[in-house]
């Protein structure tokens, strides 16, 4: 930080005509008034940007945690796990009803896709954990249409407003969502649960399929996260190679131990073995 | 339990329609740009003689026939208009931003030329023609951009008016860019594009206060720097 008296000498200072002119200039100048009414249009527009921001970041806040939450659900006990579901279901509809809410109401008279920007971190977080949940409760997820339902309210007015969810949310928030499911998947082998790691690779798989089939021109936001989703793919591949080769070699509890040391030299020769 | 083909179905087969339908507009919206462009240039071109001649009758012209040459751009806006689907202006409003900024642009110097005066929101949404349109409309960003274009395009004028002997351009100028710079410096800016061009205002802003003042150490200015700056 440069203090006070260190002015930058590269600056320009408005000389003596200028300022005149500006010191003279009526308060009631037609330009001055103009730009006072640009100002507080711009303030508006800004103010409101920032309040869904905020809502966003809470968002995403509470994604990540539920996300974690989730990861529990890694149990042998039913109980515990449908209890965990619930709890997550309870704190994903919270904040449909609160922060989505209050978002789709600021934007009620707006349009959206100008504020989009402000909160499309929080909502494809939100729909990553939303799909996990999904995921772990009946092994499969919604399509858009199921999931916009979510996104319609009924504000205290009893008026109609709905949040714009375009479909590149969903797409990439499922892309973050497969990476949830690789983790997801080494943590079943600590107990010993092959089957469903075999599952979960399926799964993954599918949507890798998914995204090696799409045209989306001019979007590098898509490739970027299809490019994540491979490496995840390839990992979760590796790893049901592995438990196929030294399955029978290995008791199941120590599976995870042989993953994961072949997993540290991956790094530069995935493909040796 | 997921069947092989149902994610693919149900997620990534709508999403790509979703896309495809998107593109397509896309592809109608980058049509009527071009239609809009081509206008554009030839206004840009044409008032570059601004630069060549002092004569006042033919920039008086050059004026005219740049208003005529707007009347492109207004039947462009206005198939523009039926194009973007009701609500989603900023869906696609990279497409026209830009030319959009540009328009302000030329909007303003002509007013400047013609008047003197700042033109404000409404008459450039009139002169671009999407005034009072359903789905389009004239960003207030947009409009403050051309503003701030149209300051270095009279730092420019300034310069070369000189050249051609008009020795109270200049003192029009700094005031008319004075005034400009005073009317920003009630905004709050975002540290966004606006705000970095904002922030070039006064190199503008500088170079112009340079020429007035070669202008009036030389006796060269009608106002010489002291007061009475108030004609225009």
């Amino acid at each position: 930080m440069s203090r006070p008296r260190g002015k930058k000498r590269t600056k320009p200072i408005v000389g003596d005509k200028g300022k005149e002119i500006v010191e003279n200039m009526d308060e009631n100048d037609p330009v001055l008034v103009m730009f006072r009414s640009y100002s507080s249009a711009l303030d508006e527009k800004h103010d409101r940007y920032e309040r869904i921001i905020k809502q966003s970041r809470d968002i995403t806040i509470e994604s990540k945690r539920i996300i974690f939450l989730l990861h529990n659900t890694n149990t042998d006990i039913e109980s515990k796990k449908a209890g965990i579901i619930e709890e997550a279901e309870t704190r994903l509809k919270a904040l449909v009803d609160t922060n989505f809410s209050t978002i789709a109401n600021e934007l009620k008279n707006e349009d959206s896709y100008q504020y989009h920007r402000a909160y499309t971190a929080g909502l494809q977080e939100f729909i990553e954990a939303y799909a996990f949940c999904q995921y772990i409760k009946k092994e499969d997820i919604s399509n858009w249409n199921v999931m916009n339902q979510l996104f319609q309210f009924t504000n205290d007015e009893n008026e109609k407003c709905s949040l714009l969810f375009p479909q590149y949310d969903l797409v990439l928030g499922l892309a973050d969502f497969t990476g949830e499911l690789m983790r997801r998947s080494i943590n079943t082998l600590g107990v010993g649960n092959v089957k469903e790691c075999f599952k979960l690779c399926n799964f993954v798989r599918h949507i890798n399929t998914g995204f090696l089939g799409l045209m989306t021109p001019g979007n590098r936001e898509i490739s970027r996260k299809a490019y994540v989703l491979r490496q995840s793919l390839a990992k979760m591949e590796l790893v049901c190679y592995n438990i196929q080769i030294r399955g029978s070699e290995i008791p199941k509890h120590m599976l995870i131990s042989v993953i994961e040391s072949s997993n540290l030299d991956e790094g530069e020769d995935e493909g040796y073995f | 339990m997921c069947t092989p083909n149902k994610i693919i179905a149900d997620i990534f087969s709508p999403f790509q329609e979703y896309v495809n339908s998107e593109q397509d507009i896309r592809e109608e919206i980058r049509k009527i740009m071009k239609d809009v462009e081509k206008p554009l240039r030839e206004i840009v071109t044409l008032l570059q003689i601004i630069h060549h001649d002092n004569n006042c009758e033919q920039v008086h012209s050059a004026c005219l026939n740049a208003r005529k040459m707007f009347d492109d751009v207004r039947q462009g806006f206005d198939s523009l208009d039926k194009i973007v689907p009701s609500g989603q202006y900023y869906r696609y409003n990279d497409h026209w931003r830009f030319a959009t900024q540009r328009l302000c642009f030329l909007a303003a110097l002509i007013v400047f030329l013609e008047k003197g005066i700042m033109i404000n929101k409404e008459t450039t949404a009139d002169i671009l023609g999407v005034n009072g349109k359903l789905n389009i409309h004239l960003d207030l960003e947009d409009y403050l951009m051309g503003l701030l274009n149209l300051a270095s395009e009279l730092s420019r004028y300034a310069v070369n008016s000189v050249t051609y002997g008009d020795y109270d351009r200049p003192l029009q100028i700094s005031k008319f860019v004075a005034q400009l710079n005073a009317g920003f410096r009630l905004l709050n800016l975002k540290n966004d594009s606006l705000r970095k061009r904002f922030d070039a205002l006064k190199y503008d802003v500088k170079k112009i206060e340079e020429v007035v003042y070669d202008l009036s150490i030389r006796g060269l200015a009608q106002t010489p720097g002291q007061g009475e700056s108030s004609e225009n």
